[in-house]
Order: structure tokens, then C-alpha cells, then sequence
């Protein structure tokens, strides 16, 4: 006899750009801070890219509150082992980061980048916590199978990675910028990230057993089998494998693990409401 | 804090009349709400926005002595639990606790987030749609403060539905699951009165006749919080990996370690 908050497709939508903007930020930090200077070009789409998705973001969140003028009252507290209150808090930092760190990644002085990689490292954190608290979110409600996903932060964290790597690939390809080296450094981090997904999604639906039916064996089942193991992960390894050479096929394996990023939030959220 | 009160609901006295649940509409203010066919006598089917407190009709086929259907009616509210769900979830501090032990819901300061919807462990918190907030019953926290007892209590034809101090109520409820086993009701158990036991203990608490899953209620129910540092844990288990990984792939190799230019 319990009650579904009725979070539906702007929440959805929510997770999914929050995954992305998290995850393509902490992979410009990390590239910035410990790749050659090659990597930069990397190191700025993945800037760049944030910053309009976290706004993104911060409006979807805002638009889905029942009284969206009362956003600021998630302001006057800071609970620290509520995942909600820390999330609309992370939010607006890590917005803030996204901006310094964009506006930072179009300069080309050297003292600006040195400072640029000593912010983007901080805020590392903040995208790891972006892509991650909401999984925490859910594993700490009262529902079935949500309450009983230990590891749906742990998930969403690497599907975080692999669908920001996977938006950066995208726009690298798409400007012109898919070459040499860097193409298959951001290839390489993808599928680690998506090795790591699996990993997870594999030891997730063991620890749920019985509670993981709404996924596994209900009405939203083909959708998680074909749409997020096999359109947004495993399609994406094997065209990654037999022409890792042909950068649209590359391109194309990136917007199929956008696809299994986005069909993972909507399946998880959507599975327990509808 | 004042000394804590409690709403003491003994199910063996209900007779389904629904004196608490109109009362509580009527104090409350709460609109109006086309009915639903629920296959029986109940209405609502569970609780809403508009419906606080609710008496549940509970057939259970064969459950008397004879074999007969016992009718096994139930008059259901928030709990006001002492590990509160809803409570913790509240990102805005709109859910409080108030200086008698009862859980409230500020409604000026609500925003709708509905975190506190998914965290009842019992599905008492409704959203509503036309004010954009969460509601629940408030423990009547308009006459609580004013020296009254709630309107449900008051209403009650029966005393099935009892206010007071939370400890009296407590050892007034234990004296009567005694006496109604030695009447033959071997089941009759009391539901979340002990401080010790789940959700550090219901203030609004129970004498049921049968067990809790008879009457859809968790037999053990526990607070959704209680793993988030496990959760948190895991989540950075994940972040530090994912960024090694990362880390790696990005990291100049074969040329005597990572080297970097500016
Ligand atoms: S029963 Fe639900 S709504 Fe009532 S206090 Fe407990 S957690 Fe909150
Ligand atoms: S819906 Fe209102 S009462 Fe419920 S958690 Fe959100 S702000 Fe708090």
C-alpha cells in the first residue's frame, strides 16, 4: 500500500542530462589535469557541455516541484544525509563550476589553464555526486525494488561516465574534431566505464533477486533488455570492435549508449509508477 | 518537550461506522472526491489528499472459528511514527516534528518535491495537485494546541479510536490484548505501541485482532534512511574506480610516465 511520487518524464530527463553533465565533466577534469595537451580539445567540449545541461537540469528540477516558486525553500536547509536536500545543493555549486570552467576552457593563457585544472579538479567531486546522488536517492525511499538497489548510485555513476564520454564523443566527431589520439583515449574511457556498468548492472540485479521483477521480468522488460543491455551496451562494444577504424561507426556507438543511458533512467523510474 | 501524546486505535471496538472519518473531513476542511468501487464497504482504497483518516474493511475468508468470513474493520491514520520517513526526506524542513511527538507538514513551506510521498514506509503522505503540496493528517495540530483532542477521537462512538498520553495509552492498550486473549482472540496483538521495537515506535498505534499483513500493514517496517551511508559508500566505491578508469585511459603512457604541458 505504498504511494509512487509521481516523479515522471521531466525527472526522467533530470537524471539523464544530470548522468551526462556529471559525467563529461569529471572526464574534462581528468583529462585536463592528468592527459597531454592534446587532450584538451577534449577537456573543453566536455566544459562546455555541461554547463548548458546542468542549467538544464536546475530548470527541469525547479518545473517539476508543485509550487516551482517555492524552490528556494530546498535553500533553507542543509541535511546531510538527505540525498534530496544535498542534491538541489550540488546543483547550483556544481553549476557554478561548469561556468568558471567553461568560461576559463576559452582561454588559451597559460596561468588561466593552470587555474582552470586546479577548479576542474575540485569539481570532480561534484560531478561524480551529480551523476551518483540520485541513484542514492531512490535506493533510500520506501518503495520496493528502488529501496532494495544498494547499488543504483554506484550504477548510476558509471552510466554517468559512459553516456557524458559517449555526448562528448558525439560533438567531437560532429565538429571535426574526431582525431588521432585523443578520439581513442575518449573511446577507451568510454568502454572502461561501460565494462564497469555492466559489472554493476550484473551485481545490481543479483543483490535485488526477487525485487528486481519490475526490470528483469515485467511489462518494462523488453524495453531494459533490448533497449539498455543490448541497443545502449552491448551494439555499442560490437561496433566498437569490428570497426574501431571508421569514426562514423564510433559515432554511431556513441549515440546508442546515449540511447541506454537514457532507456536505464526511464525503465528504473518509470517501471514501479506507470 | 511536553510529555508526548498518542492516538491509541483498538480495531476489536470499530464498527465500521466512519464517525472519524467524516469528522476528520469536516475539521479539516478537506474537499470533496468522487468515490471509488474498491469491491467492498471501504472508501477510499487507500489514503489521499483529501482523506486522512480511513476505516478499512478487511474480509478474511474463513479466519473465524466456525469457518466463516471474519469482517475485521480497521480505522487507519498517519502513525506519527518516531523514525519518521517522510520526516527525514523532507529536503525544505517542512515536515516537523512538533513539541507533542506528532508529525506536520508546514504547508506554507512545502514546495511539492514529493520525496516525503515515496518515503512512507505505510503510503500515508498524498500529493495534491491543486495546491502543489503534500498532505497527511496533522494530528488535529490546530486542537492538540488548544487543549482539544483530535476530531477522529472525539467523534468516535466507541472509544475504538483513544487520545492521551502516549504511556498511559500504552499500558491501557497492553491490559486489554490480555483480556481480549483471554476472551479467545488468540492473534490480538498491538501494533507499534513499544519505543524499542520498529520506527522507534508509532504514536499513533494499534490493538489489531489478526496479524499486520491481514491488514496490508509491513510486519517489520523500517526506515527508508537507515542505508544511506552504505549507498554513499558504494556510490564513491563506484567514483573511484570509474575515475581510475578514466584517469588511465587518458594518461600519456610510453613515454616514461605521464608528463604534462601546459
Ligand atoms: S506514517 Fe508515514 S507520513 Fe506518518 S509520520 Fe510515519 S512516515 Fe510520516
Ligand atoms: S513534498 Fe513538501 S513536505 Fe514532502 S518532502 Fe517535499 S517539501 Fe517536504
Amino acid at each position: 500500500m505504498l504511494k509512487p511520487p509521481h516523479w515522471e518524464m521531466m525527472i526522467v530527463w533530470y537524471f539523464f542530462l544530470g548522468g551526462i553533465a556529471g559525467g563529461a565533466y569529471f572526464t574534462a577534469a581528468i583529462a585536463d589535469n592528468f592527459g597531454s595537451a592534446r587532450d584538451r580539445g577534449v577537456a573543453r567540449v566536455g566544459y562546455l557541455l555541461s554547463l548548458p545541461l546542468v542549467a538544464l537540469c536546475g530548470l527541469l528540477l525547479v518545473a517539476d516541484l508543485g509550487v516551482p516558486t517555492r524552490f528556494m525553500n530546498m535553500m533553507r536547509v542543509f541535511k546531510f544525509s538527505d540525498p534530496m536536500s544535498l542534491g538541489a545543493w550540488a546543483v547550483g555549486v556544481f553549476g557554478l563550476f561548469t561556468f568558471v570552467s567553461s568560461v576559463l576552457s576559452l582561454s588559451s593563457s597559460p596561468s588561466h589553464a593552470a587555474l582552470r585544472r586546479k577548479i576542474g579538479f575540485v569539481g570532480i567531486f561534484f560531478g561524480f555526486f551529480l551523476a551518483s546522488y540520485t541513484g542514492v536517492l531512490l535506493s533510500n525511499s520506501a518503495l520496493p525494488f528502488w529501496r532494495d538497489a544498494r547499488l543504483m548510485g554506484a550504477l548510476f555513476l558509471a552510466s554517468g561516465a559512459s553516456t557524458g564520454i559517449a555526448a562528448i564523443t558525439l560533438i567531437m566527431f560532429a565538429t571535426g574534431q574526431a582525431t588521432g589520439d585523443g578520439w581513442h583515449k575518449l573511446k577507451r574511457a568510454d568502454h572502461v566505464s561501460m565494462i564497469i556498468e555492466l559489472v554493476l548492472l550484473v551485481a545490481l540485479i543479483g543483490l535485488l533477486g526477487a525485487a528486481a521483477k519490475p526490470l528483469i521480468s515485467g511489462h518494462f522488460a523488453p524495453l531494459f533488455w533490448g533497449g539498455l543491455v543490448g541497443v545502449g551496451l552491448v551494439v555499442p562494444f560490437v561496433l566498437d570492435f569490428v570497426a574501431h577504424r571508421t569514426r562514423a561507426v564510433g559515432a554511431l556507438a556513441a549515440a546508442l549508449i546515449l540511447v541506454g543511458g537514457f532507456v536505464l533512467r526511464y525503465v528504473v523510474l518509470m517501471s514501479i509508477q506507470a | 518537550m511536553a510529555r508526548t501524546l498518542a492516538m491509541f486505535t483498538d480495531t476489536s471496538l470499530c464498527i465500521g461506522c466512519r464517525a472519524c472519518q467524516v469528522a476528520c473531513k469536516q475539521w479539516n476542511e478537506l474537499g470533496l472526491e468522487v468515490p471509488e468501487w474498491t469491491g467492498g464497504y471501504q472508501n477510499h482504497a487507500h489514503f489521499t489528499d483529501k482523506t486522512f483518516r480511513l476505516v478499512r474493511f478487511i474480509e478474511e475468508p474463513g479466519a473465524k472459528p466456525n469457518g466463516d468470513l471474519a469482517w475485521l474493520l480497521m480505522s487507519d491514520v498517519c502513525k506519527h511514527c518516531a523514525q519518521a520517513g517522510c520526516l527525514d526526506a523532507c529536503p525544505t524542513g517542512a515536515i516537523y516534528r512538533t513539541e507533542y511527538g506528532t508529525v506536520n507538514i508546514n504547508q506554507d513551506v512545502c514546495n511539492g518535491c514529493r520525496y516525503c510521498v515515496s518515503s512512507c514506509p505505510f503510503g500515508v503522505v498524498a500529493f495534491n495537485e491543486s495546491t502543489g503540496t503534500a498532505k497527511k493528517c496533522t494530528f488535529c495540530n490546530d486542537r492538540i494546541h488548544n487543549g482539544l483532542g483530535p476530531a477522529c477521537a472525539k467523534a468516535c462512538p466507541t472509544e475504538s479510536i483513544q487520545f492521551g498520553f502516549r504511556d498511559e495509552l500504552v499500558a491501557k492498550a497492553g491490559k486489554r490484548v490480555e483480556a481480549l486473549k483471554g476472551m479467545g482472540f488468540k492473534d490480538a496483538q498491538l501494533y507499534g505501541a513499544d519505543t524499542g521495537g520498529f520506527l522507534g515506535g508509532l504514536n499513533a498505534f494499534f490493538l489489531l485482532l489478526s496479524k499486520p499483513s491481514v491488514y496490508n500493514l509491513p510486519d517489520n517496517p523500517k526506515l527508508p534512511q537507515r542505508n544511506v551511508v552504505v549507498d554513499s559508500l558504494l556510490s564513491i566505491g563506484s567514483a573511484l574506480v570509474v575515475g581510475l578508469g578514466v584517469l588511465l585511459s587518458f594518461r600519456e603512457r610510453g613515454k616514461g610516465g605521464p608528463h604534462r604541458d601546459a
